[in-house]
């Protein structure tokens, strides 16, 4: 026993010996990721101190000269109605957008998969994930020329005599601009996930159900979406482990003071009231709160996609 | 016998009606794609009055260029464009050494300390550090309001990693086994046998890179001050926003001016339509170039997340 834990020690010794190289090139990327990614896990600390960026000679200093204060931000922030207000709105948000948007690239993988016209196709497929690859500020600009107060869709209703909708600044609306401008970026790119799912189903199962007399509903049942079901799993758990960290950037460049009520999500606040305000403390605190929750999250996400699927989601 | 089956059972009634459907739905899907983008394109290089009684919809009527000149001519544009391409260019160079000087070593299997590594890469990917303290970190270095600040931060981003890492993974060892018998130092290796066998998963995390640094508005805005800094997304926001002062400005200017259906031209919607065209254009220009690689990002990704 002893004798083989050394031998494997030595194995071990003799492979780091053969190859500094392998170790000399993780330098870099740990570089930055202890920089970039650990350094901020300091920064924390503001969390718990009334911070004072003038209490140290840098505000990485600071950190260390600030008064502790214990749980004084969190508190604060429970029982405000803010909070309460950003948490569900961000939770709304995301869920609409998985209600709505989640199925149609199925749906849409399946009937692409029905055009047998090979240019038709190609250009479909092409042509739906253009989208994705634009920012968010275009996007921004391209949905302000078309549904703006100005825009084309507004110029169609008044020239119809209907009222026009101010879809930026309604309430009402607003989160339906969210939604349907997610569901443009991304849609596309999603279907292509499933297309490419798709091409791994065994074609002698199409050529069985065929066989057997079964129609091409009956196949999409029994064959496409029996196939599908891992990827369809594997997005869902992603999409729901993911749930407070998507949709910040769209939503700080689509929204406006006119529909905070509606729109406004952790992560728009926390930048609002910590870059803007500079209430470091109290942004901090709800960065935290933030960032736990996500952590178990997406944890809680790959357990359910080990337990479900077999296989991790990193 | 695939014919005769299909002669055994005609198409039903219900099979007829769904082939229709999808090629209807998803040609209509993919008109609600490019439609839009097709509107900016015509509202910015269309007669300034047709925009503003709302008669341009999908297609270019009374082409000028007069609004695209002003925007590149009268804006800080330019400015914005240079700084877009600089941050995108060395940072993908940047995060492209980072990345595979890290994917390789965690590829290799029998590394000891590998499983260490791997599991700190994990953890900063899954939980977040926050958005101010992550400002102090930068503000700290001193390095705000610079292109070191919309680079270092972004030099990895670790699914790009963990991608080019299971793509390593894949490789035949046989093949760098027999570099290391003829000699070869694992650097070599790497250079000489690795990266040439790896052509498409370069290309394909490459572009995922550039998209991001020239895609990124966020960081951008935080990270810099100074109007010289600003990179295209933050220029194309402020255009957007400040449509209506762009256009006063204007007016001030074209006092002195005598070419007044220039300033006719000039619109406000046809000023925020012509700065989006213009720096989507990089991207549409490249696209069919990259198409190839796009899928095989997609495909990749979603099989070895």
């Amino acid at each position: 026993m002893a004798r083989q834990q050394a031998y494997a020690l030595r194995k071990k010794w003799k492979w780091v010996k053969g190859h500094p190289a392998m170790y000399l090139m993780l330098l870099p990327g740990l570089f930055f990721v202890f920089v970039y990614k650990f350094g901020p896990l300091y920064g924390l600390l503001m969390a718990f101190e009334d911070y004072d960026i003038f209490a140290g000679s840098n505000p990485i200093d600071a950190v260390a000269k600030s008064p502790w204060v214990g749980l004084k931000w969190f508190r604060q922030l429970f029982s405000s109605s803010q909070f309460k207000t950003v948490f569900l709105n961000t939770l709304e948000i995301n869920l609409m957008k998985i209600l709505f948007l989640f199925w149609i690239p199925i749906l849409a993988a399946i009937m692409i998969n029905e055009i047998h016209n090979g240019i038709w196709k190609k250009t479909v497929s092409t042509a739906i994930y253009v989208p994705y690859f634009f920012s968010w500020v275009v996007i921004y600009g391209v949905f302000y020329s078309i549904l703006g107060s100005y825009g084309l869709v507004n110029q169609w209703l008044s020239s119809l005599g209907l009222k026009r909708i101010m879809f930026f600044s309604d309430p009402q609306v607003f989160r339906g601009v969210l939604v349907f401008t997610e569901g443009w970026k991304e849609i596309g790119y999603n279907t292509i996930i499933y297309l490419a799912a798709m091409t791994s189903i065994d074609p002698t199962l199409y050529e069985a159900a065929r066989i057997d007399g079964a129609s091409k509903v009956s196949q999409i049942w029994h064959v496409t979406l029996p196939g599908l079901l891992p990827t369809i799993v594997l997005m869902l758990i992603l999409k729901v482990g993911y749930i407070l960290d998507t949709g910040f950037e769209q939503v700080l460049i689509f929204y406006n003071p006119a529909v905070y009520d509606v729109a406004d999500i952790i992560q728009t606040y926390v930048y609002r009231i910590g870059l803007g305000q500079a209430n470091f403390s109290l942004a901090t605190a709800l960065g935290l709160f933030n960032s736990v929750v996500a952590f178990i999250l997406i944890v809680g996400a790959n357990t359910a996609s080990k337990k479900l699927l077999g296989r991790s989601i990193w | 016998m695939r014919h005769q089956v299909k002669h055994l059972k005609p198409a039903s009634f219900s099979e007829r009606v769904f082939g229709i459907l999808s090629y209807v739905l998803m040609t209509a899907f993919a008109l609600i794609c490019i439609l839009p983008c097709l509107n900016i394109f015509s509202t910015g290089i269309s007669n300034g009055t047709l925009v503003t009684t709302g008669e341009i919809a999908f297609w270019p009527r009374q082409i000028q260029w007069d609004t695209m000149g002003y925007i590149v001519k009268k804006t800080a544009f330019f400015n914005a464009l240079k700084n877009s391409l600089v941050v995108t260019i060395i940072g993908t160079l940047v995060s492209m050494f980072t990345t595979i000087t890290t994917a390789y070593p965690l590829a290799q299997t029998h590394m000891p300390g590998r499983k260490f590594i791997i599991m700190l890469y994990v953890f900063s990917m899954v939980f977040f550090g926050g958005i101010v303290p992550a400002y102090m970190v930068v503000n700290s270095l001193g390095i705000l309001d610079t292109y070191a600040a919309l680079i270092l931060p972004f030099a990895i981003v670790h699914f790009n990693m963990f991608v080019m890492k299971s793509y390593f993974e894949g490789l035949p060892e046989s093949v760098s086994e027999a570099a290391t018998i003829d000699g070869a130092t694992d650097t070599q290796t790497l250079c000489q046998i690795v990266l040439p066998m790896s052509k498409s998963v370069l290309a394909t995390v490459g572009l995922l890179y550039a998209v991001n640094y020239w895609n990124n508005y966020f960081h951008a805005m935080m990270y810099t001050k100074s109007a010289s800094m600003r990179t295209l997304q933050v220029y194309l926001y402020d255009l957007i926003q400040n449509g209506q002062s762009v256009l006063e400005n204007l007016a001030g200017a074209a006092l002195g001016s005598a070419q007044g259906n220039y300033e006719a031209n000039i619109t406000t919607q046809g000023v925020t339509a012509a700065a989006v065209t213009l720096s989507i254009i990089p991207i549409v220009a490249l696209y069919p170039f990259v198409q190839r690689y796009v899928v095989q990002g997609i495909t990749l990704g979603s099989v070895k997340g």
